[in-house]
């Protein structure tokens, strides 16, 4: 550093801060798009596994496409699928499971792209399964009503407002008890 | 005082009562080393020591979640503290206090990464957390690069490591685009001619060939890890003879390839549970292996490989001995072999070592 002069350092310190604060800015920015742009989707939430959702700081949601019927073979661990929602009365609810993404759906369908964490293969018995998240499975919660919503998902009252874009990329815009708009988090 | 320094001033008083030095001979080579030695100074440590403390706040702050802040009050704390962090290295860096300044450039670092949490967390954004340490390890690798700042080379390696294990754990899968991680911030320590750098670039590479072995071939790649290790060591050994310089590089491939077949061999012997005669075979090419090291070690007189050749003879023996206990061979058998075999080597060694330097007895 001492080496190179003055006026080049301080170039080098703006290139790096304005470098790294446009990417923090970059990520707040396309969060904050998907949520305004994306379409809104209702999803019922279930409890995921009855000893601990409430893990520190967030809340663990599960929905009824973390565990989707397959019919391909082997789907590897951090392979993409698509689920294609259908409105069905106040909440959607999945329709079909593709590994290709499909195109053309009517209006009152929105598709949501996941990665496969596990996957069994179909057998003659029994149709497959894989359980997959769509980066929507954690909701941090402020310190101390991690346990209230938790008994709101134990019984079954909860549902996630959910935005997607036309990617199939979705986040959590805000939760849902017994239809009135709960912890919706402004943008900024 | 350095360890030099020390040795020198005993030295120079024996050298000067022997009447080989004067005592004008003395005094300059006292002040040549007076002039020259770089002791660690306090103050730089404590300033990095400082700022790794202060990323550490600051992520702790993640897991207290701040949320009785308002949103926007948090990200303009966050953004704050990114260009204070590397307008005060600046400020730093034109006052002449570099070690301070990369310490500032540290904590830049560390709450780019703290931000890349906090920005996740208020917008619940739960994605594939490796591709947050990746994003990461690249803030720190433009930081290193771009301010020629050692200690964000030295992060940014450490996240490319943190990176692949966690991918590799996650998928229980050989992550290969590490190497490409890797070879970025090795080439920009090798630009930097930052030699303490470049051996934490060959140690963590090490660990990644380590454990690439228990992944490989569906977890039994040992065999593998061991190959590679030995072809390092090879080239370490062969590259300065058939060059004729770059002896001290050679010296660091045999250690960094021999300690990496070391971990293969005992993988193969102490996870794969190998018959018994595999496991006789596979323990006297490791004590082989051991005693080469030792014995290259001692010959240039590099004890960095000596100390490496005996704690792998401690770590092969204890577990032998373990792994012996009760089973068909004895382990007083085995001991009893195992010592008849290193006396071997020792012989042969010693034979080796009076045929070349005639007049010098037993090694040191």
């Amino acid at each position: 550093m001492m080496d190179i002069n003055r006026r080049n350092m301080w170039i080098g310190i703006a290139v790096v801060a304005f470098v790294q604060a446009a990417f923090l800015g970059w990520m707040i920015w396309q969060r904050a798009h998907l949520l305004s742009t994306g379409h809104e989707v209702v999803l019922e939430v279930i409890p995921v596994d009855p000893r601990s959702l409430f893990q520190g700081d967030y809340v663990a949601l599960g929905y009824d496409i973390s565990r989707v019927p397959i019919t391909e073979g082997r789907l590897k661990r951090g392979s993409t699928l698509y689920v294609t929602l259908q409105k069905t009365g106040d909440r959607w609810k999945p329709l079909s499971v593709s590994t290709k993404k499909p195109e053309n759906l009517p209006p009152d369908q929105v598709l949501i792209k996941g990665r496969v964490e596990y996957a069994s293969a179909p057998t003659s018995v029994s149709p497959g399964q894989a359980t997959v998240r769509y980066g929507i499975e954690d909701f941090f919660v402020p310190e101390g009503t991690g346990q209230e919503l938790e008994k709101l998902v134990g019984q079954k009252k909860l549902d996630a407002l959910i935005a997607i874009d036309d990617a199939g990329i979705a986040g959590i815009k805000g939760l849902m008890v017994e239809g009135k708009r709960v912890y919706e988090e402004p943008l900024l | 005082m350095s360890r030099y320094a020390r040795r020198l001033d005993q030295d120079l008083a024996r050298w000067r009562e022997a009447g080989w030095l004067s005592a004008d001979g003395e005094a300059s080579i006292r002040r040549d080393v007076a002039g020259r030695s770089r002791s660690l100074e306090v103050a730089p440590v404590l300033g990095i020591l400082g700022a790794v403390l202060i990323g550490f706040g600051a992520m702790s702050f993640v897991a207290a979640h701040w949320n009785e802040m308002a949103r926007l009050l948090r990200l303009a704390l966050i953004f704050s503290g990114l260009f204070g962090a590397y307008g005060l290295a600046g400020v730093l860096f034109d006052r002449d206090h570099p070690a301070f300044a990369h310490a500032a450039i540290l904590t830049g670092v560390a709450l780019f990464g703290a931000g890349i949490m906090l920005i996740a967390q208020m917008f619940h954004i739960s994605g594939h957390a490796p591709d947050a340490v990746l994003t990461w390890a690249l803030g720190a690798l433009l930081a290193g690069i771009v301010l020629r700042s050692n200690p964000a080379l030295a992060l940014a390696l450490l996240l490319m490591g943190l990176w692949s294990g966690w991918e590799m754990s996650d998928t229980n899968s050989v992550h290969w685009p590490f190497l490409i991680g890797w070879g970025a911030v090795a080439a920009a320590m090798l630009w930097r001619e930052w030699i303490p750098g470049l051996h934490l670039a060959a140690i963590v590479l090490s660990i990644w060939v380590v454990t690439i072995g228990y992944f490989l071939l569906d977890g039994h790649g040992h065999g593998v890890v061991v190959a590679i290790g030995l072809i390092i060591a090879a080239v370490g050994l062969a590259g300065p003879v058939i060059l004729g310089r770059w002896r001290t590089w050679g010296e660091a491939a045999i250690a960094y390839g021999m300690a990496i077949a070391f971990a293969g061999l005992f993988a193969l012997q102490f996870i794969e549970n190998p018959h018994l005669d595999n496991l006789i075979l596979l323990a006297i090419v490791t004590l082989a292996l051991v005693v080469g090291g030792i014995w290259i070690g001692l010959k240039n007189n590099n004890g960095s490989l000596l100390w490496l050749g005996y704690a792998g003879f401690s770590i092969e023996v204890l577990a032998l001995y373990f792994k012996t206990v009760g089973t068909l061979l004895g382990s007083s058998l085995f001991f009893l072999s195992a010592g008849i075999i290193v006396i071997l080597l020792a012989v042969a060694a010693y034979r080796l070592h009076s045929r070349v330097q005639p007049g010098v007895g037993a090694v040191p």
